[in-house]
């Protein structure tokens, strides 16, 4: 078993010489450069603050992402699908970990790319004013390891389709999930209706090797989940059990046992201490742990030609 | 799995190095191969004959290990493509030409060459390189994008990187579709040589292209085995043509041999 690097390098090279070898790549490039300067400097917040940070585009950078990843991310297995070329790759003497691996590497190496660029805003800080290097620093790391949730998240959805529009859009509702989990119940209630059912899918997949008892049990997980979240929305609020803790204003929240604990998974509260100087164990666990199962993800999606 | 099976009339003393055994292949109801069997033996060169959509494809892509069966078993020099392990084993030693000769557009045929050899981990790679460009002579397209290449030169660009290592067995899938004549005739001239001293399963619907480059025939038609045997015994008892339609009409048992 085993991982060949070398193999790994290679296919990360050769998807790196295409996103920087045609001019789509240096318009993204531009467009990143251009939007987050615009998110961390055109607002009123940023002067009236009068502080040499970066919390306005803190503020917007989970939005920017959730388009800008899913637009790398995007062709990244649809094109190979739909040029044949996946056909080519995988009957090299190469392993499915390995062609994800280094899919992987490049995706993540292109935004790494965007993001260096991006740098240029700390810059502007730095003429302006006097950031802070260790916030600075948590600050970008931030935004990298959020970065390379998304483009796992991108990835599995290139791997979902031979198109790559399509890509784009499921990578982008599958990283919006995320972002909105947390500050909008329906959004925690749909991600985790999504988990559990695609979770079932893979035990059934697992169970029976059938990709049928895959559709189904990932569609009955998915329908049992939503009830479950519509029931414990019904059934939380007059029984007062989980509002006890709340008071006030919050008991105006559609208070929802089920949202309430995919809350857990927003991206959006994993990178606010990144955004604030704080660099905590548990945030760089949620987005490592995050990137290994989607990549896992991947590699099972591979395996499906298989079927 | 002992020779008394083999579907050949004229036992040969050569090993087998392609074995499709009851090979099926399910999609939902849809039976796209129904327990295909066939041999191919070292050093001969066979023609998997059959209408579009025949499941010669479908064959293929059991055989590189790119796809599985559903059930029955395959084994190209004794390894089983269907295990991870013995397929990298396997990829090591087959050389592999995709249906319609997919290729990375944006790269030219020199950096295709130079990324298939890294994948393959090859050394010698100029050597190599300057041998398979000039057996597949595109020599004179070496440095421009593959995106603005003729069908023919993507072809042949395809067929330079299925043999960059050198491999004992080859399986084409087919190699001369979307050519024309005078492309045709310098692919089959290509894989007549190859032909004396590899091993080549070559997919194709054209029964010239039987007649010019293969020894043995094996016909598939709706995903059965409706014939095995040599070009000879196919063209039995009439011509190729005559043979062709009469296996596709109406058969669906499986002959074996002719007459």
């Amino acid at each position: 078993m085993g991982i060949d690097f070398g193999v790994v390098a290679a296919v990360f090279r050769k998807d790196m010489r295409q996103y920087l070898g045609n001019p789509t790549g240096y318009v993204f490039l531009t467009l990143f450069i251009a939007t987050t300067a615009a998110a961390a400097f055109l607002q009123d917040g940023f002067f009236a603050r009068n502080l040499a940070d970066l919390a306005e585009l803190n503020a917007m950078m989970p939005a920017i992402l959730m388009f800008f990843v899913p637009a790398i991310t995007m062709g990244a297995w649809a094109e190979e699908r739909r040029g044949g070329t996946d056909e080519l790759l995988l009957t090299m003497p190469v392993r499915d970990v390995e062609v994800v691996l280094g899919k992987y590497l490049g995706v993540l190496g292109m935004y790494a790319i965007s993001l260096a660029f991006s740098l240029s805003n700390v810059g502007v800080l730095m003429y302006l004013g006097d950031p802070d290097t260790g916030l600075m620093l948590s600050t970008y790391l931030g935004y990298l390891m959020m970065g390379a949730l998304f483009c796992a998240i991108g990835l599995v959805a290139s791997m979902l389709t031979k198109n790559a529009t399509v890509a784009f859009i499921l990578g982008a509702l599958g990283c919006a999930g995320l972002v909105f989990a947390g500050s909008q119940p329906w959004a925690s209630g749909l991600l985790g209706a999504a988990l559990i059912g695609g979770a079932v899918a893979l035990v059934g997949f697992a169970l029976t090797n059938k990709p049928s008892a895959a559709g189904v049990g990932g569609l009955i997980g998915g329908l049992v989940a939503t009830f479950a979240w519509l029931a414990a929305g019904r059934g939380s609020a007059p029984s007062g059990e989980s509002t006890d803790e709340t008071v006030g204003a919050d008991a105006l929240r559609d208070e929802n046992a089920f949202a309430e604990f995919f809350d857990a998974l927003s991206v959006t509260d994993h990178f606010a201490s990144f955004g604030e100087g704080v660099v905590r164990l548990g945030d760089v666990l949620y987005f490592a742990g995050g990137i290994v199962v989607l990549l896992y993800l991947a590699s099972f999606l591979l395996g499906r030609r298989h079927w | 799995m002992s020779e008394k099976e083999s579907p050949y009339r004229t036992p040969s003393e050569r090993p087998v190095t392609i074995r499709a055994d009851r090979l099926s292949k399910i999609y939902g109801h849809f039976a796209a191969l129904h327990e295909v069997s066939f041999e191919v033996r070292k050093g001969t060169v066979a023609a998997f004959l059959g209408p579009n959509g025949a499941g010669k494809s479908t064959t293929m892509k059991i055989l590189t290990g790119f796809s599985s069966p559903t059930s029955g078993r395959a084994e190209v020099l004794g390894l089983d493509p269907s295990d991870e392990d013995k397929r990298i084993e396997l990829a090591r030693r087959l050389g592999y030409l995709p249906e319609s000769g997919p290729l990375y557009r944006d790269m030219t045929p020199r950096e295709s060459l130079e990324f298939v050899a890294k994948l393959r981990k090859l050394g010698d790679v100029d050597r190599r390189i300057r041998d398979v460009v000039s057996r597949c002579a595109i020599g004179e397209v070496l440095h421009k994008p593959i995106d603005k290449l003729s069908k023919g030169f993507r072809q042949r660009v395809g067929m330079a990187q299925a043999l960059l290592h050198d491999p004992e067995v080859l399986i084409l899938d087919e190699p001369t579709s979307g050519l024309d004549p005078l492309q045709i005739r310098e692919v089959r001239a290509l894989i007549r040589e190859l032909g004396q001293d590899k091993t080549i399963l070559l997919s194709t619907h054209i029964l010239q292209e039987v007649e010019a480059v293969a020894d043995d025939v094996v016909f598939v038609y709706n995903g059965k085995i409706v014939f095995t045997g040599t070009k000879d015994e196919l063209a039995e008892g009439g011509s190729l043509d005559e043979r062709f339609y009469a296996l596709t009409e109406g058969s669906d048992a499986p002959k074996k041999g002719a007459a």
